[in-house]
């Protein structure tokens, strides 16, 4: 028999103490959702489930302690750290869950410059690492745009990725060791080591598992060589994203590696760079980094890759350095943010996906036709290219629309998802991967066979294996 | 009722970091102030974008009561502000734009005046009531101040020029009948909602409503070849060579340094936070009310 709401409330504060057990209406209600249903915290119209209380563990034993408890007693947890998270995977699914906010875990546990690798607490917030980490000429090498928000908790269970990637990779390639709890209150440690081939790599059942199989408390990554006053800035114009991506591709099979490699369709860079680029104009970007003699030659070659396309128009490196300066997102931004979309209704949301490079232009292409076609109140729809690898590249489809007609609640229903569904069934048809970076959260979670296949028995047999009783955040990768 | 709503396209410095204040600084003492603005996205008029709002919530309101209301929009200005009257288009303005230099042929220039106008008030006031009158307004509605540099001078000229009654800090606006308007706007001695008989020139300030809705994807689209009407000064009989001659031009650029001063309140639990924020800071305070 399910426990009742004052039991739940009563059972996590014999655990944890009354001061680590919050059941402030307020705070929980705005608990229920995260910025996949943003509109029902901007205009204040609640429709999911309350959580039961929200818990504030500050060690590992704590947070095994209420995992073993949630278990035996079947207590959705839904695990938390930034709280910045896209699709859903904060959402409650079900009535009366708890969560689990790692955010009081922030302390910052060694910076190790010899072996250039930081461990921390999963509560850190990036930007507070990586300021760190500065103080002896160090970085991360991470930095999505939620970077001074964002907590490394939440970083690692969602596979994040950052504006450098290309360079330093996407938070899985930075992650050398971590400290995780499981449903069963069993504390792991994965020891940080350079390299190891002693069976499968299994920090990979934690990376990006959002909560869905275990609580990540510390994790420990790489750090690289802060370099700025080597960085050197590429910027040009040119009329059609087909080439963009062309480009983008010759660049990473000529074996470069920008820290950042981009290419932005008429409308998105109708947003960013207006005051240079015409209207119909797409505009492509790099920046190298690194050791000068690397930088000096990452710019040059892909200077002399660029020069080969005349129907690129260069444009002052000036331009795109200062761009770049003001790219993150803080508190700041993201309230103003907020406050426009409640003047406005006009609600700015993204989707974004992977694929080989035979595909990509094909997928966008043909999402981005079917949107407008398909989807009342479009106020404008583009994307961009932001992750290259040698096989293909992404695709980040940003797109605006008004709500009209239905209240703030149903826009997730009347907009978001229909246009989800597109991007995700043009992916599929052409082989694609259906999330590249915000994770499955509850959003794509309905897809989540598609997008495995066969192999969904092995993601499946990891959640009935490691979470049998299904108490890590229900709906989330794994639908209800 | 027709309506018409003055607007500038101004560069957003705001989005800029300290960091890069640098460069447009260089760039301004160097080359001037439409070379410093190159680095940086335009924006309307903040209180600009507030009037234009009003004007589509006015004529919405109207309609609501079986009204008829013409918009326009038109903007002194340079082609960078082609997106912005397209958008206004789109959302069913008449547009018109005057270009202060010497017409299309002629970019370098435009871009020029447009910058040195921001220090000559007076000639821009002068083309904004000739824009008036062209577009036959009854109603001229402005943003209180333009962008950065602007003397918030131009809405009391224009009505001077047009020898129309000006209200300012203007807040709110809905219809009151036919021929009229409630126009609601901050005083020295607090808020007042007034009747307002056009024609008159409305200022617009610190409004609860500030922000542009944006048009569809559709709605663009079926304006794409509408075009927008384009004069020159001399086409609208005002000269504004001499006022531009004179106009001081701009030698360099700084930010304006609007940090505060902040103390971080700490404390292991939120209890303990709140207790430091009221014996340090608060309890004081209070008891000396
Ligand atoms: C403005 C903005 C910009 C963004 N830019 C980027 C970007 O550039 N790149 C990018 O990859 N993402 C980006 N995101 C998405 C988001 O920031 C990332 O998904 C981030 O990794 C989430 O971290 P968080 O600490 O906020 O996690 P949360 O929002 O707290 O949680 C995210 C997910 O991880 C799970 N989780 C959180 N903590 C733990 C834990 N300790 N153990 C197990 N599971 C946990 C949660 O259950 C949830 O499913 C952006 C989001 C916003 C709002």
């Amino acid at each position: 028999m399910s426990l009742s709401r004052e039991a739940i409330v009563e059972g996590l504060r014999g655990i944890l103490g009354p001061e680590a057990v919050v059941t402030d209406e307020r705070v929980l209600v705005e608990n229920s959702v995260d910025n996949f249903r943003k509109l029902q915290n901007i205009f204040d119209v609640h429709v999911m489930p309350v959580p039961a209380a929200i818990v504030t563990p500050t060690n590992a034993r704590e947070v095994a302690a209420v995992l073993t408890w949630a278990n035996e007693h079947g207590v959705n947890v839904i695990p938390k750290t930034g709280g910045t998270a896209t699709e859903g995977g904060l959402e409650s699914a079900v009535p009366d869950s708890v969560i689990m906010d790692g955010s009081a875990m922030n302390e910052i546990v060694k910076i190790d410059p010899y072996n250039m690798q930081a461990t921390v607490q999963c509560g850190v917030p990036l930007q507070v690492l990586e300021d760190r980490v500065r103080e002896h000429g160090l970085t991360t090498g991470h930095s999505p745009q939620s970077k001074p928000v964002a907590h490394l908790g939440g970083l690692v269970a969602t596979r994040s990725i950052g504006q450098f990637s290309t360079l330093y990779g996407g938070i899985e390639d930075m992650v050398v060791g971590l400290e995780a709890v499981f449903p069963n209150g069993e504390i792991c440690r994965i020891k940080n080591v350079p390299r190891r081939a002693a069976g499968p790599d299994i920090r990979h059942i934690v990376i990006g598992n959002e909560g869905a199989l275990c609580f990540i408390t510390e994790v420990t990554v790489k750090l690289f060589p802060y370099l700025p006053e080597n960085n050197r800035f590429l910027g040009w114009t040119l009329m059609d994203m087909k080439t963009g991506f062309e480009v983008l591709r010759e660049v990473m099979v000529g074996g470069y590696k920008p820290s950042v490699a981009r290419v932005y369709d008429p409308g998105d860079a109708g947003l960013h760079f207006s005051h240079f680029a015409a209207p119909d104009d797409c505009v492509l970007l790099f920046m190298a980094e690194g050791a000068e003699g690397i930088a000096k030659a990452t710019a040059d070659g892909i200077q002399a890759i660029v020069d080969r396309h005349p129907e690129c128009t260069q444009v002052p490196s000036e331009y795109i350095e200062t761009w770049f300066n003001d790219l993150c997102w803080g508190p700041d931004k993201i309230l103003a943010e907020d406050e426009r979309i409640r003047q406005t209704r006009n609600v700015n949301r993204t989707t974004e996906i992977s694929a080989d490079w035979s595909s990509i232009n094909d997928i966008y292409q043909a999402a981005r036709q079917r949107i407008i076609d398909e989807i009342p109140d479009i106020t404008m729809m583009g994307g961009h290219s932001s992750h290259s690898y040698i096989n293909g590249t992404n695709m980040y489809f940003n797109y605006f629309f008004n709500v009209v007609d239905v209240g703030p609640e149903e826009e997730t229903e009347k907009y978001y998802l229909p246009i989800i569904s597109i991007i995700v069934e043009e992916t599929l048809k052409r082989g694609g991967s259906i999330v590249h970076h915000h994770g499955m959260g509850k959003a794509r979670a309905p897809w989540v066979r598609d997008e495995y296949g066969s192999s969904y028995y092995m993601l499946e047999t990891l959640k009935t294996s490691f979470d049998p009783n299904g108490i890590m955040n229900k709906g989330t990768i794994f639908p209800i | 009722m027709r309506i018409a709503v003055g607007f500038k396209v101004t560069p957003d410095f705001e989005a800029l970091r300290a960091a890069d204040w640098a460069r447009v600084a260089a760039a301004a003492d160097a080359e001037g102030r439409a070379q410093a603005t190159r680095y940086v996205r335009r924006v309307f008029g903040v209180f600009d974008e507030a009037a234009l709002e009003l004007a589509l919530r006015l004529r919405d309101a109207r309609a609501d009561d079986g009204l008829p209301t013409g918009l326009a929009a038109f903007t002194v200005g340079g082609p960078d502000a082609s997106p912005f009257l397209h958008t206004l288009q789109a959302l069913g303005f008449d547009c018109l734009r005057v270009d202060p230099g010497g017409g299309p042929a002629s970019a370098a220039d435009t871009a020029e005046a447009a910058g040195a106008l921001d220090f000559a008030p007076a000639a821009t006031a002068a083309l904004v009531a000739a824009c008036a009158r062209q577009l036959g307004a009854d109603i001229l509605l402005l943003g209180e101040r333009g962008g950065p540099g602007g003397s918030g001078t131009v809405p009391f000229l224009a009505a001077e020029a047009l020898g129309r009654p000006c209200v300012t800090c203007v807040t709110a606006i809905e219809p009151a009948g036919a021929d009229r308007l409630r126009v609601s706007f901050r005083a020295d001695d607090g808020p007042v909602r007034a009747l307002t008989a056009p024609p008159c020139v409305l200022a617009v300030g610190n409004a609860v409503v500030s922000m542009l809705r944006v048009p569809t994807l559709k709605e663009r689209l079926a304006v794409r070849d509408v075009p927008v009407t384009q004069f020159t000064a001399a086409d609208l009989g005002v000269d504004v060579g001499v006022a531009l001659d004179r106009a001081p031009a701009v030698r360099s650029l700084e930010p304006v340094d609007r940090s505060r001063a902040g103390i971080v309140v700490t404390g292991a639990t939120a209890a303990e936070q709140a207790r430091a924020l009221y014996e340090g800071h608060l309890r004081a305070r209070l008891e000396a009310l």
